[in-house]
């Protein structure tokens, strides 16, 4: 489990490169704002799910990555609303605000790691909660903050504009989703990568062979929050408002969800799977006049796929076994038989 | 100036005293081996060097810089590589991939080097990679190399911990019972890899039960009794030593 699947292996790349063809053309088919919205949501908890991944992958189960989603969507909401600055600087902010708060937070809890990392990440969440409701001259309590989208860019004489049409963020959304998998891939190809697997796999072992095991950690937690105050950022000013109760525990529980549907294993290839298939799931769940039936669900998918599915490759190595059987037709290894 | 020093180092745990008041003096490129009976400190004793645990009192010196009291992965950065008494792996992981997490400390390139795949970590991983396969031949893994790592048989499993504990290029090899569960040839096939390694200046602590094995390997022997040294000579003066029979056959009684 040291490597990540790599879907260069698994489907051909024409595959591959002809389904991002098709998503990146996407606004030519259909400038519908219903159909684009879906997709730049899911690109965003794409993100959150990439950086609850990328945590996993050194051993430890964050429970509250929606937090720091939190953190970045607060962050530019009050960097740009209270403070008036630009856009794009409290972007940045978002993201290392965010990554400032895992870092503090990485350093003390990390130390120790395990089910007290779980249990303060989740006490982070439900902080990061109550400080916005609680802090009403800077967050405006339960009310929130109403942002608004990014400045129009002028590029001579065409220009992009991001509050007429939700194309501009579409494709954001997308570039982001592209660099955050590029980064995080690279991140698992490199030696960082090999040190995440050997603490993952055993800290013990790991640490006699001179890996600092909290350096590794606090590097995996900071590099995803980061991310995913990015990610929120975008997302509080996509939906130009943010109040505490968007980005909660139940959203922290989505996360770990979307990563466990998709596929633990896969870094890039499960998050955005798992967060397409059940953001656009619970989308149409949350229709249906049936209270709690979307956590119901979720839940049951969670169960079904650890129970059947129990090694972490979650849908994608069902489609791996489909592409594998059925289209490669391999057979399972026989040997051969010895002549007398 | 002995290589590694350990000066009155003491372990208690509770009120039970698991290594009491040792002096220790390893010369470089020495193997000594440390034998006891159950029970007597002697994997404390590697524990503590290792650094997995701190000593209560006293204080261990490796090239006469202080060692005692710094993390086991800053211990492992100075040359101190320990393998573990039961077979410890990186479960999941196949042995080439267990190999290279072990390579850890022999890259000099930074991360960013290693992230944006420079020419210079290229190369660096290529010789890794050449040190790793080396290994492997040395230590008979190479049909098993692309296999997962729990899957190996016992002894082909302690080989690989050895493997994974060579491939940092320890100065000093704690080895914790390399030869236990083998049979006679297997334990003998291990002796040869243990020799080939201290013929590189490889300064090597074994523990070990098999009489047979560390008098053919040992240059000098430690004998430990109850958390005290009883015993720190050449092998065969210390298997004469009256002390040494009593605390492993009991005292005679007519």
């Amino acid at each position: 489990m040291t490597a990540y699947i790599d879907y260069k292996n698994v489907v051909p790349k024409i595959v591959i490169g002809l389904t991002i063809f098709l998503i990146v053309l996407l606004p030519v088919i259909t400038v519908n704002v219903a159909t684009l919205s879906m997709i730049i949501l899911s690109g965003i908890w794409a993100i959150a799910v990439m950086g609850f991944t990328l945590v996993l992958r050194t051993g430890q189960f964050s429970m509250g990555q929606a937090a720091f989603m939190a953190l970045g969507g607060y962050t530019s909401a009050i960097l740009t609303v209270k403070l008036s600055l630009p856009f794009w600087p409290s972007f940045f902010l978002a993201g290392i605000a965010s990554g400032m708060v895992a870092l503090l937070v990485g350093m003390v809890v990390l130390r120790v790691g395990g089910i007290y990392f779980s249990i303060i990440t989740l006490a982070l969440g439900e902080i990061v909660r109550i400080v916005a409701e609680q802090w009403e001259p800077v967050t405006k309590g339960t009310r929130g903050l109403i942002t608004s989208p990014p400045p129009p860019i002028a590029l001579g004489f065409f220009q992009i504009n991001f509050a007429t049409s939700t194309v501009p963020y579409f494709y954001l959304t997308i570039c982001l989703v592209a660099i955050t998998t590029l980064i995080f891939w690279q991140i698992g190809q490199s030696r960082l990568g090999r040190s995440f697997a050997g603490i993952a796999l055993n800290p013990v072992l790991a640490e006699h062979q001179g890996i600092h095991l909290m350096k590794y950690r606090v590097i995996a937690f900071t590099v995803a929050g980061v991310f995913t105050g990015f990610a929120g950022c975008l997302y509080a000013h996509f939906l130009t408002v943010i109040t505490p109760h968007m980005l909660g525990l139940w959203q922290s529980i989505q996360i770990m969800m979307m990563s466990i549907v998709g596929g633990t294993s896969s870094l890039a290839g499960g998050p955005i799977i798992g967060a397409i298939l059940l953001y656009s799931f619970g989308i149409y769940l949350s229709r249906l006049p049936v209270f709690g039936i979307q956590q119901l669900l979720f839940g049951a998918a969670v169960a079904l796929v650890v129970i059947f599915l129990p090694k972490g490759t979650g849908l994608v190595d069902l489609w791996e076994r489909f592409w594998r059987k059925v289209v490669w037709r391999e057979k399972e290894f026989e040997f051969d038989e010895v002549e007398e | 100036m002995p290589y590694l020093e350990l000066r009155n180092a003491t372990k208690h745990f509770g009120k039970l005293a698991a290594l009491d008041d040792i002096d220790l003096r390893v010369e470089k490129g020495e193997t000594l081996g440390i034998v006891g009976p159950n029970g007597s400190g002697k994997t404390t004793l590697i524990n503590l060097i290792s650094g997995y645990y701190r000593p209560t009192r006293g204080e261990i010196f490796f090239q006469d810089k202080k060692i005692s009291g710094l993390r086991p992965d800053q211990i492992a950065k100075l040359g101190i590589i320990r393998t573990f008494q039961s077979n410890v792996l990186y479960e999941g992981a196949t042995v080439v991939e267990s190999m290279l997490i072990s390579s850890y400390q022999q890259y000099r390139t930074s991360h960013w080097q290693s992230f944006f795949e420079t020419k210079a970590w290229k190369d660096e991983n290529e010789k890794v990679v050449g040190r790793v396969i080396d290994l492997v031949k040395l230590l008979d893994l190479l049909n098993d190399t692309f296999l997962p790592a729990e899957g190996l048989s016992h002894g082909y499993q302690r080989m690989l911990g050895i493997a994974m504990a060579m491939i940092s290029n320890p100065g000093v090899l704690l080895l914790d019972e390399p030869t236990t569960g083998m049979n006679h040839e297997e334990a003998k096939f291990v002796v040869d890899k243990i020799k080939k390694i201290s013929q590189q200046g490889v300064t090597v602590i074994l523990i070990e039960h098999n009489m047979r094995v560390l008098l053919d390997v040992a240059t000098r022997v430690v004998v430990l009794s109850f958390g005290n040294k009883i015993a720190d000579g050449k092998p065969e003066e210390v298997m004469n030593n009256q002390e040494v029979i009593e605390a492993y056959l009991g005292t005679e009684t007519v």
